[in-house]
C-alpha cells in the first residue's frame, strides 16, 4: 500500500458525523495583491495610481485581522484626476456606435468568466462573505449583467432613440457592500456611453480589480476609474465640474445630507438608501418555505441588511417554531469555507447588532438567538427578535427612529388581517423591498399590488436578475438599476443641454419664499366679461383663500386683467389633504377610465376655446397662436389618456418559471409648479401625464397669468372627482416652500427660478421625493420632445417589480 | 390520528426547489470528513437488486457485497476495519428473499432481508393477493417489507382508504419493518407527497420511501425536502421517530454525501442511523467504495481493483 493520506479522526467523525472545514484556497488573491506590492492605490485611465504621501489604511482580514495590504487614500487632486480622465474618455466612448461598447461589456464578461477564481477568493477574503454566495451568486450575476447590458447597447440606436448618456456618472459606495452593487450601476452607466467614477471605501480591493479588468481591455482605459478614500470625499467628488450625475448608495441620513448639500449643484443624484427588507407571512402560507425566504433575506450572505418580519397571529406560533428550528442549523464561520451559511461582516457591523440587541432588550423585547456559530468577536448570531413594543426607539414601525434592523437580525410582529399587514407595512417611510407569502392567489395579489416598495416576490425572497428594474420608493431612494428603468438612470432626452450648476451661494433657505409680499388694490378690472373665476380649485370647488387676500394679474399691456386668490400654507395644507383624499379613487380606475376623463376634459377646453383665445390675446398672443395653443392643449390631455393604455409589461426571466410584471404605479400626490411662459398649455401638459398615471395633483399656476389655468378649473369642476386637481394661485416662492417642505407630497415638478429649483432640491430632503426641477431653464413646451416626450411619462409614474414564480 | 393534519397543509412547488438547489451547494465535506461520511453511508444502504434476471447466484454475490462492502485493506488504512461495517440491509423481490436469507447465513451475518411487495412496482393488483405477497415474504424470512402504495387512491383524494389499506399492510407485516413506498414521480403535486407521506406514517409505517426506482422521476431533493418535513411535523404532534429512504436514481458518492446533509440539516443528527434512515442503491457502493480506494491511496481505482457486486 502506498503513501497513507487518512487522517488520524475519521473514526471520531464516522460516530459524531460533524462538519470540517472546507477552507477554499486564497493563493490566488494573494498573489494579486503581491503584483501591487500589497499596496493598493486607485486605478485611473487604466493605469494603478499610487500618488505619494497619502496616508494609508490597512486593508485586513474580516476574521483574522491579518494584514493584506495597505490601500492609500485619495484626496481632492486624485478625485479631480480621475473625473478628468472619464471626463476624456466620454467624448470617445459616447460617440462610438453601442455595438463598441456591447463588445467591450462582453469582453469584460469573458475576462471575469476566465479569471472568477480571483474574483470570488478576492471578495470573499476582504469582505468575510461566504464564499460559496460569492462563486455561485454574485460572479454568475455580475456575467449576466455585462450580457443583458451589452445587448442594450448593441441595440440603442433605435431602442433608445431620442435619448442621450449624460456624461461623467459618480458613484459612491458603502462600506460594507458587494462588489454586485457596482456591477448594477456600472453596467447600464457605460452601456449607454456614460463613463465611471467610482468613489469606493478604504480598503476594498475588488472594484480596483474589477476596474484594472476593464483597463487591460485595451481600447477604452478611461471609461472606468476606481479610487478609494474616506466618506469626506463625498461632496467633494459630488461637486466636481464634469460630473453629471451622483448615484449614491448607503446609508439613509447620509443620502438625506448629500441630497441637501446638493442642491443646485451641477451633478444630478440618484439615492438608493437602506438595506432593510420585509416579509409578510399569512397564514396560507408553505410556513416551512417561507422560513426559507427569512433566511434568504437575513440570515445568508445574500441579503445587505436586516428584516421586518410580519406573521399572521393565527399562524404566530408555528412559524417561530420552525423560525428557532432553522436557526440552529445555520453555520457561521470564515467565508473563505465552502459550508457557511454566513461569513463575518467586520466588528463594525457586530457592534451594530450588539447595540441593536441591547436597546431591544431593555424595551423588553425577547431575543433568541441559535446558529453554530464561532464564539469571538467578529461573528454576529443569527438574531430574532419578537415582542418589540411598537412604541420603542428600535422598533421598525417608528417612522423617523434611529434605528435600523441591522444584518442578521430579523424583527418579528404579529398582523391579524391582510388589510392591517399592509397598513403596518406600508406604515413606514421606508420602501425597499418585500415578499409576500401565500397560497392564494387573490390574496398574494392583493398585498402585492398594496405594498409601496420597489420590488415584491410572491413565495420568494431576494430573486434579482439583470432584466428586472431594482429601486425603491419613498424614503429609499427613486434611483433604479436593472432594466430598462436602470438604462434610463444615466440617460437624458436629446438636446438637452448638459446640467449647469445654478448653485446660489447666499440663498438662505430659512427665508426663502417665507413671507408673503402684502398686495393692494390695484382699480377694478376692466376687459372682456365673463370676470374670471375668482379662488382657490381645492377639493372640486372654487374656495376663499385662508388669508382673504387678493392679487392682481396684469395682462401684456400693463392693465390690470384680474384678481386671483392669495393662497398660503394653510390653502396648500387643504389641497394636498383633498388630493390625498381623492388618490385611492383616482388610482384605482383603470387606465382606460382615466382616458375618458381626460377626453372629456379636451373636449370642453375646446368648447371653450374663445374664451381661453381671448384671455391668452390678451397675454400677448396672436389670435391664431393663441387658438393654436389651445387646440395643442387638448390634444395633449387625449394624446397622453392614450398613451397610458399601454403601461407596464411582463419580463421573462432566465432560470424562473413564471412572469416578473413591470407595473407602472402612480406617486402619489404630485406637486406641479408651473412655468410662467405658455400659461395654457404648460399648465395642461403638466397635468395630463400626471393624471393620466393616477396621481392626484396640487398645481401653482403660471405666476403671470394663472386665469387662463382658473378658466380650466371650470371644467375641471364639472368633469372631474372632488379632489383630484387642484390649484392654488399666489405667491410663487411661498407655495414652492409649502409644497417643497410638505412631507406628505410624493413627487415635486417644479419650472421656475434657478433659486427656486435649488431650495426645491434642498427641501426634498425631508422626504427625500423625486423632484424635478428646471434650474431656470425654459421649455419648449410646443414642441413633442419637451413638451410631451417620454421624459414626462418617466416622470409621472414609479417602478415596481412584482415577481410571480409559478409551478405545482 | 386526526385527517385534518392534512387538509390545510400548503407546499410550494417553487421555493421547495429553490431550497433543494441551495441545500447541496451549501454544505460539503472534504478530507477525513468525507472519508467517514462515505462509510457511513456504507451503512445505511439497502442493498437491492430488482431485476427480472435476478437468479440464486448474484444475491448470494450480493449479500457477500453486503456483508463486505469495503475492501479490507481500504478500511484498515482508515483504522475502521473493527467498525463491522457492513450495508444495512439486502433488498430483492419476494421470489428471492430464500435465496438471499439463505446465502446471508452462509455468511455468517445477520443483516436483514428487505423484500419488496405489493405488486410492485405499480401497486395494481387485488388488494387481496398484495396482502397475501407480504405474508408469504414474511415467512419466507424477510424482516423488512417494502410495499408501495396505490396512487389511484392518492389521485382521487381517497385518504381515508389510504390509511384503511396502509393499516393492513401493517398488520400483514407482523414483526417486520414497514416501509411505505409513496411513488413520489406519480403522485402528481408536491402537496400530495407531503399528504401521502402524513397517512404513510399515521398509519403506522416505520420508514418512508421515496420510490420504487421503476418511475421515470426517482428519488429527487425537493421531493425529500417535503418528505422530511412532513416526517419532523409527524415527530413533532406524536413523538415518534418515522425513518426516511431514499431510493432510484442515487449512484455517485457525492449524491450520497448531499443525502446526508440534506437529513442532518431537515432533520438533524438523531435520524442519520440505520433505524431511521436508508438508501435504496445498487451501484452506489462501488462508486463510494472507488472514492475510499483514492482518499487512502492518492490514486484512482482502476476497474478491476475493487471487487464486483
Amino acid at each position: 500500500m502506498a503513501a497513507t493520506r487518512a487522517g488520524p479522526r475519521a473514526r471520531e467523525i464516522f460516530t459524531s458525523l460533524e462538519y470540517g472545514p472546507v477552507p477554499e484556497s486564497h493563493a490566488c488573491a494573494l498573489a494579486w495583491l503581491d503584483t501591487q506590492d500589497r499596496c493598493l492605490g486607485h486605478y485611473v485611465n487604466g493605469k494603478w495610481l499610487k500618488p505619494e504621501h497619502r496616508n494609508s489604511v490597512p486593508c485586513q482580514d474580516p476574521i483574522t485581522g491579518e494584514n493584506l495590504a495597505s490601500c492609500l487614500q485619495a484626496q481632492a487632486e486624485d478625485v479631480a484626476a480621475a473625473v478628468e480622465a472619464a471626463r476624456m474618455a466620454f467624448k470617445s466612448w459616447s460617440a462610438h456606435p453601442g455595438v463598441v461598447r456591447a463588445q467591450h461589456l462582453t469582453r469584460l464578461a469573458k475576462v471575469i468568466q476566465k479569471h472568477q477564481r480571483l474574483l470570488w477568493t478576492l471578495e470573499s477574503l476582504v469582505t468575510g462573505r461566504a464564499v460559496r454566495e460569492v462563486r455561485d451568486g454574485d460572479v454568475q450575476l455580475a456575467q449576466q449583467l455585462l450580457h443583458y447590458h451589452a445587448i442594450q447597447a448593441s441595440t440603442q440606436e433605435e431602442a433608445l432613440a431620442g435619448w442621450e448618456p449624460m456624461g461623467v456618472i459618480g458613484l459612491i459606495l458603502p462600506p460594507t457592500f458587494s462588489f454586485l452593487e457596482m456591477m448594477w450601476r456600472i453596467c447600464p452607466a457605460l452601456a449607454v456611453g456614460c463613463t465611471v467614477v467610482a468613489l469606493v471605501p478604504p480598503a476594498s480591493p475588488t472594484p480596483l480589480l474589477l476596474a484594472q479588468l476593464s483597463g487591460e481591455l485595451g481600447p477604452f482605459p478611461g471609461v472606468l476609474n476606481v479610487i478609494s478614500g474616506p466618506a469626506s470625499l463625498v461632496p467633494i467628488l459630488a461637486s466636481q465640474p464634469g460630473i453629471q450625475k451622483v448615484a449614491f448608495c448607503g446609508a439613509l441620513e447620509e443620502g438625506r445630507a448629500l441630497r441637501r448639500s446638493l442642491a443646485g449643484e451641477c451633478a444630478e443624484l440618484g439615492l438608493a438608501l437602506g438595506t432593510e427588507s420585509l416579509l409578510l407571512l399569512t397564514d396560507t402560507a408553505d410556513i416551512d418555505s417561507a422560513v426559507e425566504g427569512v433566511v434568504d433575506a437575513a440570515w445568508s450572505d445574500r441579503g445587505p441588511g436586516g428584516l421586518r418580519l410580519l406573521i399572521q397571529e393565527s399562524v404566530w406560533d408555528e412559524a417561530m417554531r420552525r423560525l428557532q428550528e432553522r436557526m440552529g442549523r445555520l453555520r457561521s464561520g470564515r467565508g473563505l469555507d465552502g459550508a457557511v451559511d454566513m461569513g463575518a461582516r467586520g466588528a463594525a457591523a457586530c457592534d451594530l447588532v450588539q447595540r441593536f440587541v441591547c436597546e431591544a432588550q431593555s424595551q423588553g423585547a425577547q431575543v433568541f438567538q441559535a446558529g453554530d456559530v464561532p464564539s469571538e468577536r467578529p461573528f454576529c448570531p443569527p438574531t430574532l427578535v419578537s415582542n418589540l413594543p411598537p412604541a420603542s426607539p428600535c422598533a421598525p414601525s417608528l417612522v423617523g427612529g434611529p434605528w435600523r434592523v441591522p444584518w442578521p437580525v430579523v424583527v418579528a410582529s404579529p398582523f391579524r388581517t391582510a388589510k392591517e399587514a399592509l397598513l403596518v407595512a406600508n406604515g413606514t417611510p421606508r420602501g425597499g423591498s418585500a415578499s409576500v407569502w401565500s397560497e392564494r392567489l387573490g390574496q398574494a395579489l392583493e398585498l402585492g399590488y398594496g405594498l409601496q416598495v420597489g420590488t415584491v416576490w410572491i413565495n420568494a425572497h431576494g430573486l434579482r436578475d439583470p432584466s428586472v428594474p431594482t429601486g425603491g420608493c419613498k424614503e429609499s431612494g427613486c434611483s433604479w438599476h436593472g432594466g430598462p428603468d436602470g438604462l434610463y438612470e444615466y440617460l437624458r432626452p436629446s438636446g438637452t443641454p448638459a446640467q449647469l450648476s445654478c448653485l446660489s451661494k447666499n440663498l438662505n433657505y430659512d427665508t426663502f419664499g417665507l413671507a408673503v409680499p402684502s398686495t393692494l388694490p390695484a382699480g377694478p378690472e376692466i376687459g372682456p366679461s365673463p370676470a374670471p373665476p375668482y379662488g382657490l380649485f381645492v377639493g372640486g370647488r372654487f374656495q376663499a383663500p385662508g388669508a382673504r387676500s387678493s392679487r392682481p394679474i396684469r395682462d401684456s399691456s400693463g392693465n390690470l386683467h384680474g384678481y386671483v386668490a392669495e393662497g398660503g400654507a394653510k390653502d396648500i395644507r387643504g389641497a394636498v389633504e383633498a388630493a390625498h383624499q381623492a388618490f385611492p379613487g383616482w388610482a384605482g380606475q383603470s387606465p382606460g377610465a382615466r382616458a375618458a376623463l381626460l377626453w372629456a376634459l379636451a373636449a370642453a377646453l375646446e368648447r371653450r376655446k374663445s374664451t381661453l383665445a381671448s384671455r391668452l390675446e390678451r397675454q400677448g398672443a396672436e389670435l391664431k397662436a393663441a387658438e393654436a395653443e389651445v387646440e395643442l392643449s387638448a390634444r395633449r390631455l387625449r394624446a397622453w389618456g392614450a398613451r397610458v393604455q399601454a403601461q407596464g409589461h411582463t419580463l421573462q426571466v432566465a432560470g424562473l418559471r413564471g412572469p416578473v410584471l413591470r407595473l407602472r404605479e402612480p406617486l402619489g400626490v404630485l406637486a406641479v409648479v408651473c412655468p410662467d411662459e405658455w400659461p395654457l398649455l404648460a399648465f395642461v401638459s403638466l397635468l395630463a401625464p400626471a393624471l393620466a398615471y393616477g396621481n392626484t395633483v396640487v398645481m401653482v399656476p403660471s405666476a403671470a397669468c394663472p386665469l387662463l389655468a382658473l378658466e380650466v378649473c371650470q371644467d375641471m369642476a364639472t368633469v372631474f372627482p372632488a379632489g383630484l386637481a387642484n390649484v392654488v394661485t399666489g405667491d410663487r416662492d411661498h407655495l414652492t416652500r409649502c409644497l417643497a417642505l410638505h412631507q406628505d407630497v410624493q413627487a415635486m415638478w417644479y419650472f421656475g427660478s434657478a433659486q427656486g429649483s435649488q431650495f426645491v432640491e434642498w427641501a426634498s430632503a425631508g422626504n427625500l421625493k423625486p423632484v424635478w426641477a428646471s434650474r431656470g431653464c425654459p421649455r419648449a413646451w410646443d414642441q413633442e420632445a419637451e413638451g410631451a416626450g417620454p421624459e414626462l411619462g418617466l416622470r409621472a409614474a414609479r417602478t415596481k417589480a412584482l415577481w410571480l414564480p409559478m409551478g405545482d | 390520528h386526526d385527517l385534518s393534519w392534512i387538509s390545510k397543509i400548503q407546499v410550494n412547488h417553487p421555493a421547495v426547489l429553490r431550497r433543494a438547489e441551495q441545500i447541496q451547494a451549501r454544505r460539503t465535506v472534504k478530507k477525513e470528513w468525507q472519508a467517514a461520511w462515505l462509510l457511513k453511508a456504507v451503512t445505511f444502504i439497502d442493498l437491492t437488486t430488482l431485476s427480472g434476471d435476478d437468479t440464486s447466484s448474484n444475491i448470494q454475490r450480493l449479500c457477500y457485497k453486503a456483508k463486505y462492502p469495503i475492501r479490507e485493506d481500504l478500511l484498515k488504512a482508515l483504522n475502521m476495519h473493527d467498525k463491522g461495517i457492513t450495508t444495512a440491509a439486502v433488498c430483492v423481490y419476494p421470489a428471492r428473499v430464500c435465496d438471499a436469507v439463505k446465502a446471508l447465513k452462509a455468511a455468517g451475518c445477520n443483516i436483514p432481508v428487505a423484500s419488496v411487495a405489493t405488486g410492485f412496482p405499480a401497486g395494481q393488483t387485488h388488494l387481496k393477493t398484495r396482502l397475501e405477497e407480504i405474508r408469504l415474504a414474511v415467512e419466507d424470512g424477510a424482516t423488512e417489507i417494502d410495499v408501495v402504495i396505490n396512487r389511484s387512491l392518492v389521485l382521487t383524494g381517497q385518504w381515508e382508504a389510504l390509511y384503511d389499506e396502509i393499516r393492513q399492510f401493517r398488520k400483514a407485516c407482523g414483526e417486520a419493518h414497514l416501509k411505505t413506498i409513496l411513488a413520489t414521480g406519480e403522485l402528481g403535486s408536491l402537496t400530495n407527497v407531503y399528504k401521502a407521506s402524513m397517512i404513510a406514517m399515521m398509519a403506522g409505517s416505520d420508514f418512508i420511501k421515496t420510490s420504487t426506482g421503476k418511475e421515470t422521476v426517482n428519488a429527487t431533493f425537493p421531493v425529500a425536502i417535503v418528505m422530511l418535513r412532513a416526517i419532523r411535523d409527524f415527530f413533532w404532534k406524536t413523538g415518534n421517530k418515522i425513518g426516511f429512504k431514499p431510493a432510484g436514481g442515487i449512484r455517485s458518492a457525492k449524491d450520497s454525501l448531499a443525502w446526508l446533509s440534506l437529513v442532518k440539516e431537515e432533520l438533524g443528527d438523531e435520524w442519520l442511523k440505520p433505524e431511521l434512515f436508508r438508501i435504496g442503491a445498487s451501484t452506489l457502493l462501488s462508486d463510494i467504495e472507488r472514492q475510499i480506494y483514492h482518499h487512502v491511496t492518492g490514486r484512482y481505482a482502476a476497474y478491476h481493483d475493487l471487487p464486483m457486486s
